[in-house]
């Protein structure tokens, strides 16, 4: 018999693979559907590899756990779902704040908890991106089948850790709980990335939030090793000293962003499928871009001229590749399970002097239909 | 060598401290400071998990231990971490000691309740000074009956929460209570940061700038009122990172193999989709898993998804399926090509959620003999899989038997997935389909 490397995977079980193959060594989770799939296969590897999967008796304990770990050097991950998040969301901007690296898998569903617990979502969109008060962005990444699962949750860890800052891996219920066969010889994701250490020498001192230009990231030195660390959420300077109003502290507020913005074009993951000249460009993410794949398949077979672009990094927006996507069509067609169109309204001023739509559901998918009949 | 001198501070060299003329605070920091030189602590293996309100800020005071400045009632979560993180994946050697006041311990009671109840080696030096300082002299769940604050100007009508009560019924292994003036707090917080496991001294104090004006309370009343000062009653047990390490990690290794060989084949050119509907607890999602296991076997691509009311024992069960030759892009069933209904709860759900409506004339329906009559544009095969199959098989026997009809994936390997599965009970499918086929109309 030939060797395989097939399995039978979901979504959530394939963030657990991409999170071990990047070097997460600590796991803390709450139950909600559809996220659980994921706390479970934690708790079942990771201490196969010595690592800590533990139980939280809440959200805000998951996430804290896991901030706390990153401190002190650790990579960690927590998954939850909607009414989970909206309990992280302060210790998310703690974690902005303090430049620790963490990694949240969100599975969207309908909320609150007493909500759409088994219902597919993709409505959280807005809701995950634009949490905190400091209105800093969050990189976001979303997959749509496990294969990609796997590969974004490498890609989540690697900015996590080169950024210093929480990463979110925007997954749906749809794509969490399916399971599919995986050929696990054929997974992409990147290397295991290392956040940079600080290394001392020459009588250098060490301070927790150093960087000569604002987008440099910030050496880290773990809490518990041999260089002093002042961990804050409160503005502060480079040493991490309480501030109001310094230029130092200001600078650094700044430099939160900054580092990000920087590496924009970095992160940016959209996949196209240009079939030359379009009138149409399809834009769809998570399951949808499921279901966009088909629907170009039909309209193409049905002689329509359509360009299709999945994006993978939703934040930062990847603002050049969509706009060469859109070049020369007449109409940008954006679908999402969400009634408003939530990534449309941030897509919208990208397309100036081109008609831009939406396809749009609320507790029931779009189907390659409802796709077909948007296209020009 | 040079001989190190012992250490007689932690803090920093003229620290100005920031709180309020006679404030507690003061008592809490010099008291700390004296536990740390009493254990000769290397301030490297010392970490000071600060929360929110005056106390937070006594982290600046510290020249060299770590700082975790953290948000309001959080602390000791973040300090969880932090122990779990270095107990379990580094050399267990920091002493991490929260520093909370009443209002964090109030919003974040329950990360207390989890840090005793989990035994973490964490040390929480708690200030109850029985009110929020920082904000407006607001009153806590810590206040005592009567007392007066901003909001409680008629006194406080409702008795404050008893902490180390709460600790002990949480299992805490050390817990303490003094007032912030007992000469021996700095020995008592000594004792807790040593102790292995969890450990919480609170630590009673005045608020000068809000308390004493309105209320009759001084020193004197604090340290009447001390009443948890010993720890007896708690049996000693590991902290949580040595039995993880023990139990958890210790555990013996389970590899497992889950790969799916595809050595059978299968003439199934597109793809097909597949609804499977029953009762929970029929066996119904197992049916469909064993099918997508042969597709896969068969060398077909599959998807599967579930679904089931919020009870997951009780009510209807669901599964779609998707076995295809090429990739499988949309995984919804915009159009079935089978329809197996199982059961009265499987053809409420059919009809509720719109899969019937869906069916064309094309689509194939296997439906239980004795349901009622439904509306369907499929073609529909009545067949009598309760009475031949009992429920338990009903659904996957119903599978097996349109596919020997259908041969989309290799019956071969279905019998090999139905075998492996259930063994010398796999007799009775074998039976299930012989009497089932005459009823298939395709
Ligand atoms: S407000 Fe009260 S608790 Fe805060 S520093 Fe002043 S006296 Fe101390
Ligand atoms: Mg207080």
């Amino acid at each position: 018999m030939v060797p395989s490397s097939i399995k039978i995977r979901t979504g959530n079980q394939m963030i657990a693979e991409g999170a071990l193959h990047a070097g997460c060594q600590f796991f803390a989770g709450y139950p909600i559907t559809p996220a659980s799939g994921v706390y479970k296969a934690m708790i079942e590897q990771l201490p196969q590899r010595n690592g800590v999967a533990i139980s939280a008796p809440d959200e805000i304990s998951a996430l804290a756990y896991c901030v706390g770990a990153s401190g002190r050097g650790v990579k960690a991950m927590t998954a939850s779902s909607g009414p989970g998040w909206s309990l992280m969301i302060e210790t998310v901007q703690y974690a902005l704040m303090t430049e620790l690296p963490v990694v949240i898998a969100l599975v969207q569903r309908l909320g609150p908890s007493t909500g759409g617990a088994t219902q597919n979502g993709q409505a959280d969109i807005l809701f995950t991106e634009f949490c905190t008060s400091g209105g800093y962005t969050i990189p976001i990444f979303a997959p749509s089948t496990p294969q990609e699962c796997y590969e974004v949750a490498t890609i989540a860890f690697h900015w996590a850790e080169q950024l210093r800052t929480p990463v979110i891996i925007l997954s749906d219920k749809e794509v969490g709980m399916m399971s599919e066969d995986v050929d696990f010889a054929l997974l992409k994701g990147v290397p295991p990335s290392e956040r940079a250490l600080f290394r001392g020498g020459n009588g250098a001192q060490h301070l927790t939030y150093d960087f000569e230009e604002l987008s440099d990231v910030p050496l880290f030195a773990p809490v518990g090793g041999a260089d002093k660390v002042t961990m804050t959420g409160s503005a502060h300077d480079k040493k991490g000293t309480l501030q109001k109003n310094s230029k130092e502290t200001i600078d650094v507020l700044v430099h939160l962003q900054a580092k990000i913005d920087a590496r924009k074009e970095a992160m940016s993951i959209v996949r196209l499928d240009d079939a030359g000249p379009a009138d149409t460009l399809l834009i769809s993410f998570g399951i949808t871009a499921r279901t966009a794949r088909e629907a170009v398949r039909r309209a193409r077979q049905d002689g329509k001229k359509v360009r299709n672009a999945n994006v993978i990094s939703l934040f930062p927006v990847p603002e050049q590749a969509l706009i060469a996507a859109a070049a020369g069509v007449r109409r940008v067609v954006i679908a999402e399970e969400n009634m408003t169109g939530q990534y449309r309204s941030v897509l919208r001023s990208l397309f100036p002097q081109t008609e831009v739509v939406g396809v749009n559901t609320v507790g029931t998918m779009i189907t390659p239909n409802d796709i077909l009949n948007a296209l020009v | 060598m040079e001989a190190t001198l012992p250490r007689t501070t932690f803090t920093k060299e003229n620290a100005a401290f920031p709180f309020c003329k006679g404030c507690g605070h003061h008592h809490y920091v010099k008291h700390l400071d004296e536990a740390f030189v009493s254990l000769q602590l290397d301030p490297k293996q010392v970490c000071i998990v600060s929360d929110i309100g005056c106390i937070g800020i006594l982290d600046s005071l510290f020249a060299e231990p770590h700082t975790f400045h953290t948000t309001h009632g959080r602390s000791t979560a973040f300090a969880t971490g932090i122990a779990l993180a270095d107990g379990i994946l580094h050399d267990a050697k920091l002493k991490t000691v929260v520093v909370i006041g009443d209002g964090g311990a109030t919003i974040g009671l329950l990360h207390l309740v989890n840090a005793a109840l989990m035994n973490i080696d964490v040390t929480v030096v708690l200030a109850n000074n029985f009110l929020y300082g920082m904000t407006g002299g607001q009153h806590s769940q810590f206040s005592p009956l009567e007392f007066v604050t901003p909001t409680t100007p008629a006194g406080n009508i409702v008795p404050p929460m008893d902490i180390c009560s709460i600790m002990k019924s949480c299992g805490a292994t050390y817990i303490r209570q003094a007032s912030a003036t007992d000469k021996n707090l700095g020995t008592i917080i000594g004792e807790a940061i040593a102790h292995p496991g969890f450990a919480i001294v609170e630590v009673l104090e005045l608020c000068t700038e809000w308390a004493t004006p309105f209320n009759k309370i001084d020193g004197k009343m604090l340290t009447g009122s001390v009443h948890h000062n010993d720890s007896g009653g708690v049996p000693e047990r590991k902290d949580f990172s040595s039995l993880y390490k023990e139990k958890v990690l210790g555990a013996p290794k389970r590899p497992s193999d889950d790969t799916i060989v595809p050595h059978y084949t299968s003439p199934l050119r597109g793809s097909r989709r597949i609804v499977l509907a029953g009762t929970a607890g029929e066996k119904v999602q197992l049916a469909s898993f064993l099918y997508m296991k042969s597709a896969i076997a068969s060398g077909l691509h599959a998807t599967q998804k579930n679904d089931n009311p919020v009870t997951q024992g009780s009510g209807f069960s669901l599964s779609e399926l998707c076995v295809s030759s090429d990739d499988i892009l949309y995984t919804g069933i915009d159009r079935p090509d089978a329809v197996i209904i199982a059961s009265a709860d499987g053809l409420k759900e059919v009809r509720a959620n719109g899969t019937l409506a869906r069916c064309t004339p094309d689509s194939i329906v296997v439906a239980e003999q004795t349901l009622p009559e439904f509306e369907c544009a499929g073609k529909v095969s009545r067949l009598p899989l309760r009475a031949v199959c009992t429920g338990s098989r009903a659904a996957l026997s119903a599978l097996a038997a349109l596919n020997v009809a259908k041969g989309w994936v290799s019956q071969d390997a279905l019998w090999e997935m139905i075998d492996g599965k259930f063994k010398e009970k796999s007799a009775a499918f074998h039976r299930d389909i012989e009497a089932l086929m005459p009823f298939i109309k395709i």
